[in-house]
């Protein structure tokens, strides 16, 4: 078969085994886990940094755009490539370099799946702290690129708290190295501002992240509550009392249900809503905290409040919350996700504001969230082959990211702007917000080659493979 | 860039600019030992906006200044035309106890924070030297850390949110009030560290932590430094470990006031905050292990004595009573302190003789000295020849070495930043300073790379 030079230059340096160029095989690769579809020309799998390089000057070269893709969880369309543009998928490049126990750092590479260097460092005593719902199976590039977050963020911060140094090719091939081997680091804090740069800046090759010691003790409580406004004065109570636990996540009656069709989570079935609340740390601190925490969910009118103090009692638990986006799988083939935070004590307010909008726009929507630092997660339960319901997702999704930034909030917490947020920036940013931010951009990418037309709002349109017209297809597919 | 000429009617264009009683004289003023030839204190961010405007269009050099605490970070300005002086900007914006969090205006001392978070028992755990003077704006531009680094790390790790005036006069925004955001590019951590050469920070939101119940301290004297290091690296990896733990040397000892046991070359000073029950557990766990580990005589402190150590401490290579002449900072893995001592301790010539605050758990080292000026002046190049070791050994350990402070001779003639970031990344440093400063009107040459 032949192929463009482009794509014969690609495999030239991967291997054609290694270029996925046939429109069949691409489908695969035109989602990511949003709503968004975008066809990339084909899809190249370096097996080390120096080929990450060459694929980016080759692709400079030729004026086309690249994203970088990891495991495809994302939930902002971050690993769609641009009309035009060819996905560096990093399925090959997971390999964990290097485990430092003496430092408590881990040196990996992007493609390494989150789960997995979290089990491959607890043997040694140590733990990856962030958590996001998908660590089975996304990785930590992408995560990286998101800087992604999780149920545990509360105590330990986001991604970029836990970044150290990284490898990190720019758009034209070029290597860098940004950050060092210690949390500090003078001059400017170029991986403080790559970390969420949503695949913009550059890609990273080889990741340096920081290690936590396992705690002492950890308790796990399930608060349970009869309705969501009495959950969200349980999570005020607490935060209010100046507990940071380590994770406190909600779980509405109507995910209760979707978890419980999947696994025996032992969420009880009857309830309006679930808190997860988890504390770690030394003893004495965890058992005098557990007691506040147990009184502030009786005052604020849990019917029941259970503890697993047993791993596999704790485990079950987070099972539930962790399979509860896939358990929506149960109630509608399609959803829409929703990552707007707001203040905490905001939360009830905002949580009436979704059951209207589920009336409103006749949509089911489900709650299971990071309560415990405002990270709502309202997630829209449709079927697309139904009319008009996909458009009124959206347009209550939209109504309720302008509640969140009405309430003093944000329109993302951990998943990113990508596409599919992109047009609600100036909800919250003013032109010269936006355009500070691309001067940075700038600095990295200068001609904005990396994941282009994503986060601002002027950036090109992606349109999806079936509307696309063939000038835009790479003639090399039908040759 | 800091040559351009001198208007002789710049305080009168600044006065037309601001309003006269904006234009102050330069007394009380200094950046890094330079007096600056006018002080603009701007009212309101408005002005500070007109202010760079105005001095970007006719190239006039602007130095943002807070409490002028680590005005000595950086290298030496060639002259400061404009010293812009924040201290008006000193109200806290947003406080929201129960949603832990709070937005502030930059120009506020840290103790005025502390006691307006106090009001609803919150913290912010930013640690700064001479707190009375230090401005949250100062503490970002610096990125300050402090003895407690190890547990709440650098002030990238609390800033969510944060205003800046551009050069082109105009305020914006990055981030937010919420304790999680991933809206937009984290501004925020570019800015902090960026030593006042991107913009003029004039307001930062925090998340924030509850007031601890109560503070204690212990302290541990040893017979080498090594065997110092060592214990605190045992230490800092127990599920008890402090929430912040220093090694010094016998000179910084006594400076602080501790009895230093005979034989001690080195004492351990750590420091832990939190509920009565946990404090109590992690204080004697602590002393336990250090007098397993061979301390010749532990003692511990009770919360005022022990936050009047931190405060001390903190405060020492800074303070104005007995500053130090020079003060080095090492950031490097944790695990190579105990490597990079030993190079210095080594070398009998002069790298040895430095007095020390090092950071075992987190990775820094202060080194500092107050003995180089003799009755016959600065002996600038014995000191650059150590500053020069200083380097080279944090560079053998993929360290990076800054000289926070020296006498003038000695900083005319280095580069206090030098080796401290690789070609690449110093290249897409410059061109951030470029895109956000293009006129390089702000702290021209202070920063690394000469930005």
């Amino acid at each position: 078969m032949q192929q463009s030079p482009f794509i014969r230059g690609l495999m030239e340096i991967v291997g054609e085994e290694y270029v996925i160029c046939h429109p069949e095989d691409l489908l695969v690769y035109e989602y990511d886990g949003s709503v968004d579809r975008s066809m990339p020309r084909a899809v190249a799998l370096p097996d080390d940094a120096d080929q990450v390089s060459r694929i980016l000057a080759l692709a400079y070269r030729s004026g086309v755009p690249v994203a970088g893709r990891g495991s495809g969880t994302g939930l902002s369309g971050g690993a769609l490539a641009a009309p035009g543009g060819i996905q560096i998928s990093f399925t090959r490049m997971n390999r964990v370099l290097e485990v430092d126990t003496e430092n408590r750092t881990a040196t990996i590479e992007p493609g390494v799946i989150n789960l997995d260097l979290d089990t491959h460092v607890r043997r040694f005593g140590m733990r990856y702290a962030p958590d996001p719902s998908s660590q089975k199976a996304c990785s930590l590039g992408g995560n990286i690129a998101e800087n992604a977050g999780g149920p545990h963020c509360l105590a330990y911060g986001s991604t970029t708290n836990h970044v150290l140094g990284m490898e990190v090719c720019l758009e034209d091939g070029t290597q860098v190295y940004l950050g060092g081997p210690a949390r500090e680091a003078p001059g400017y804090d170029l991986r403080g501002v790559f970390v969420g740069s949503e695949g913009t800046f550059g890609i990273a090759t080889k990741i340096t992240v920081r290690l936590l010691p396992l705690p002492e003790t950890v308790k796990t409580f399930m608060g349970v509550f009869p309705d969501i406004d009495s959950a969200c004065s349980g999570v005020s109570a607490v935060i209010g009392h100046g507990i940071v636990p380590a994770a406190l996540e909600m779980i509405d009656a109507l995910s209760i249900r979707a978890v419980q069709n999947v696994t025996d989570a032992g969420y009880p079935h009857d309830a309006g809503a679930v808190l997860l609340i988890e504390l770690e740390g030394l003893w004495e601190e965890v058992d005098e905290v557990s007691r506040e925490v147990e009184s502030a969910l009786w005052e604020t009118g849990a019917s029941d409040v259970r503890v697993a103090e047993k791993d596999s009692e704790r485990e079950r638990l987070w099972l539930g919350r962790k399979t509860a986006f896939g358990a929506f799988g149960t109630i509608a083939p399609n959803y829409y996700l929703v990552d707007g935070v707001v203040p905490r004590t905001r939360l009830s307010q905002v949580l009436r504001k979704v059951s209207e909008v589920s009336e409103k726009y006749g949509i089911i929507i489900a709650n299971v969230f990071h309560a415990g630092d405002g990270n709502l997660h309202p997630c829209m339960l449709f079927d697309e082959r139904e009319p008009g319901v996909k458009q009124r997702a959206m347009a209550g999704a939209a109504e309720l990211m302008e509640y969140c930034v009405e309430m003093g909030g944000s329109l993302s917490g951990e998943h990113g702007i990508g596409l599919e947020k992109k047009q609600f920036m100036p909800l919250l940013y003013s032109e010269e917000d936006l355009d500070r931010m691309k001067l940075v951009r700038d600095a990295f990418a200068p001609a904005n080659r990396l994941n282009p037309g994503k986060i601002f709002p002027d950036g090109e349109e992606y349109v999806p493979a079936l509307q696309r017209t063939p000038t835009q297809v790479d003639t090399g597919w039908y040759v | 860039m800091g040559d351009e000429p001198l208007t002789p009617d710049l305080v009168r264009q600044i006065a037309a600019l601001l309003g006269p009683e904006s234009v102050a004289s330069e007394e009380g003023f200094s950046v890094d030992g330079v007096i600056p030839q006018t002080v603009a204190r701007p009212a309101d961010r408005q002005g500070i906006g007109e202010l760079l405007r105005w001095a970007s269009a006719n190239g006039v050099t602007v130095f943002p200044l807070g409490g002028g605490v680590l005005t000595s970070l950086g290298n030496l300005p060639s002259r400061v035309t404009v010293a812009l002086d924040l201290s008006s900007l000193n109200r806290v914006m947003d406080y929201q106890p129960a949603d832990l969090t709070v937005t502030t205006e930059a120009g506020i001392t840290l103790d005025s924070l502390r006691r307006e978070l106090s009001q609803g028992d919150k913290y912010v755990p930013l640690e700064a030297p001479l707190p009375h003077r230090a401005t949250v704006g100062g503490i970002l531009a610096t990125g300050f850390s402090g003895p407690l680094r190890f547990s709440y790390g650098p002030p990238r790790d609390w800033i969510i949110g944060i205003s800046v005036v551009g050069t082109d006069g105009v305020e914006t925004k990055a981030g937010g009030r919420v304790v999680k955001n991933v809206t937009g590019y984290d501004l925020g951590k570019l800015y902090t560290g960026s030593l006042g050469t991107l913009g003029v920070i004039v307001e930062a939101s925090f998340k924030l932590a509850p007031v601890p119940d109560s503070w204690a301290g212990v302290t541990a004297g040893f017979p080498s430094i090594g065997a110092a290091v060592t214990a605190s690296r045992a230490l800092v990896s127990q599920v008890y470990a402090p929430l912040g733990l220093q090694t010094v040397t016998p000179g910084v000892a006594g400076r602080l006031g501790l009895d230093i046991p005979v034989g001690a070359k080195a004492v351990v000073l750590g420091f832990v905050a939190g509920r009565p029950r946990a404090v109590a557990r992690r204080l004697e766990d602590s002393a336990r292990l250090l007098g397993e580990l061979g301390a010749s005589l532990v003692d511990t402190w009770d919360e005022s004595a022990a936050l009047a150590l931190l405060t001390r401490l903190t405060d020492l290579p800074w303070n104005d009573a007995d500053p130090p002449e020079l003060v080095m900072k090492v950031t490097l893995a944790p695990g190579s302190v105990a490597g990079l001592l030993g190079v210095l301790a080594g070398n009998e010539d002069g790298g040895g003789d430095w007095e020390l605050v090092a950071d075992p758990g987190f990775g820094a080292v202060q080194l500092l000295r107050w003995e180089s000026v003799s009755g016959n002046g600065v002996d600038a190049s014995g000191i650059m020849a150590d500053i020069d070791k200083v380097r080279r050994a944090a560079a053998s350990l993929r360290g990076f070495a800054v000289v926070e402070a020296c006498p003038p001779c000695v900083k005319a003639g280095i580069d206090v930043w030098e080796g401290a970031a690789a070609a690449g990344e110093l290249e897409i440093m410059r061109r951030i300073k470029r895109n956000f400063d293009p006129a390089g009107i702000l702290n021209p040459g202070r920063f690394i790379g000469g930005l």
